[in-house]
């Protein structure tokens, strides 16, 4: 109740006094400079220029798993959107479309720059979808679970790391982020279920996405 | 420290002396513990000289009052300009009530300093003269590690902070229906020509500037402010992109600044027209790309349903394309 009420005046506040913030430190005048927000925004207005960076390349580096994701489903449909697995995938695919399209509204209204290596995570995220799934439905299946697995860790890790700062303040975020990661669980289990692990070669295959996904994740962070 | 203030108040002739000492050491190039010792120095004859104008004494101090006010005005014109208190630590280190923090302090002196760039340049020369306005010694260069590159930086963030506060401004009236929106490409060149013309009253001097901005070690933060107000405009024309577009928009947009503003410092027509005809050509250069890249990627998109027609095709001719 009484958090409603503080968002409500943050809101307010940020709209009402909108031209005149601007004058304050870089970093408020940033997000505080967003008159677009119609709702509740999922950060707090930063408080410094290291909270602002931090909280960017955690958005950074969602935004670009979300986006690679979407590609890996894309490509795994384009093979085998036509058989019997094609709407589990396309399942699981409008699920990860609307995270993508969480994370664009969260990075345009809060002016995160986007990895500059999103088409590069286009290609190679296409790339891995469809070369699974030419390996059959237990071949997309396993990569659905290596991805979701890595994926799952990721956001755990940085529920982690909000909570050890500071939960009351990201509360929305923390909300958002939980929600996303039981959601990229429940594509592991599915995964699971469906033969995953009956591809040859599987703990290989499982390795090897996996170290990619956690190359993918440190270098988007950074660039 | 505070008993040495009081020691300073009762001997006015050991202040007259300290300024004249001040003054005479005029080098940018200190070592680090003169100039910790100007920056004290200065700091005390800022606090007394605002503290003797501005705060009112106690009642004990009457006598030194009448003293200490003829001193004063002889001393110096500044602290009469709207600044903000400035009061001394005392030995606790608590902060009297209107602390100015030595950023603030700089801030001050490099705006009132601007005021000198068109007869000194962007030099250290223009910043001493900026800080005698405000009553300080010409040694508060000293606080300047990067001289005149301080001063250019300072004048670009001043002005891209007023081009921040005017879209902000116009963006609200929008918001507020008080105003029509603009096209994007209008905007853009509102936008820059707005943020060029800040330039006008420096533009003698600025290519100077150019080069001081361009200097290695000044190269980050010089980059840093072009990218801030790029982005700045961008934001309020509206670009919530998520792709690979938010690169290709910023660099276009850098580029159309930075060409513009070489035009503009060689340009010598009224009002500067041939720099806003220019910004307008380039302008429409950046729209037209923009539409050519767009029917790029609708043929592009066209070809690749093509291929994918010939691909499966090819699977059927192949019979590998029967359900399992």
């Amino acid at each position: 109740m009484q958090r409603a009420a503080k968002c409500a005046l943050r809101l307010d506040i940020s709209r009402a006094f909108c031209p005149s913030n601007v004058r304050n430190c870089r970093a408020v005048n940033r997000v505080n400079g967003s008159v677009s927000c119609r709702r509740y925004s999922v950060l707090p207005p930063p408080r410094d220029e290291e909270e602002k960076a931090m909280l960017d390349s955690m958005l950074r580096v969602d935004h670009a798993g979300e986006y690679g994701a979407n590609r890996i489903y894309a490509g795994q449909m384009a093979v085998l959107g036509r058989t019997q697995t094609g709407p589990l995938i396309q399942h699981m695919w409008d699920q990860e479309k609307m995270h993508l399209e969480r994370f664009n509204e969260i990075l345009g209204e809060h002016r995160v720059r986007p990895t500059l290596l999103l088409p590069l995570w286009n290609i190679a995220g296409f790339a891995l979808g469809a070369c699974t799934a030419l390996l059959g439905k237990e071949g997309a299946m396993a990569c659905t679970v290596a991805v979701e697995e890595s994926i799952s860790e990721h956001y755990n890790s940085q529920i982690r790391t909000l909570m050890e700062a500071d939960p009351e303040r990201y509360t929305e975020l923390l909300q958002l982020i939980k929600e996303f990661r039981d959601d990229e669980i429940e594509h592991h289990d599915t995964g699971l279920e469906h033969d995953a692990e009956s591809v040859p070669g599987y703990l290989l295959l499982k390795t090897a996405i996996q170290a990619g996904c956690k190359a993918a994740i440190y270098i988007s962070q950074r660039i | 420290m505070a008993a040495l203030i009081r020691g300073l108040r009762a001997g006015r002739v050991l202040r007259g002396l300290g300024s004249v000492a001040v003054q005479g050491t005029l080098s940018p190039q200190c070592s680090n513990v003169r100039r910790g010792f100007h920056r004290a120095a200065l700091l005390r004859l800022a606090n007394d000289s605002k503290s003797d104008t501005s705060v009112p004494p106690p009642s004990y101090h009457e006598v030194d009052t009448a003293g200490e006010s003829s001193s004063s005005s002889a001393h110096g014109e500044s602290s009469e300009d709207a600044q903000p208190n400035t009061s001394f630590q005392d030995q606790s280190g608590e902060h009297g009530e209107d602390y100015e923090t030595e950023e603030q302090l700089q801030a001050r002196i490099l705006t009132a300093a601007l005021e000198f760039v068109p007869q000194h340049g962007w030099t250290v020369e223009a910043i001493a003269a900026g800080a005698e306005t405000l009553g300080l010694s010409s040694a508060s260069t000293g606080m300047f590690n990067n001289g005149a590159g301080d001063l250019a930086l300072h004048f670009v963030a001043q002005c891209n902070a007023q081009l921040a506060e005017t879209l902000a401004e116009q963006n609200n009236q929008v918001q507020l229906g008080q105003a029509e929106s603009k096209k994007t490409a209008e905007f853009l060149r509102d936008a820059v020509e707005v943020r060029l013309r800040m330039l006008i009253p420096y533009i003698d001097t600025w290519p100077q500037a150019m080069s001081i901005l361009l200097l290695p070690h000044n190269i980050p933060d010089s980059l840093k402010h072009l990218s801030t107000m790029v982005d700045d405009i961008w934001y309020y024309a509206g670009d919530r992109s998520t792709d690979v577009n938010w690169y290709t928009r910023r660099a276009a947009l850098t580029g159309i600044y930075n060409t513009t503003e070489l035009v503009m410092v060689q340009d010598s027509s009224p009002d500067f027209e041939e720099t806003w005809a220019f910004l307008d050509n380039r302008i429409k250069d950046v729209v037209n790309m923009a539409n050519t890249a767009k029917q790029v990627q609708a043929t592009g998109e066209a070809v690749v349903q093509g291929l994918m027609g010939a691909a499966i095709t090819l699977k059927n001719l192949t019979g590998m394309n029967q359900r399992r």
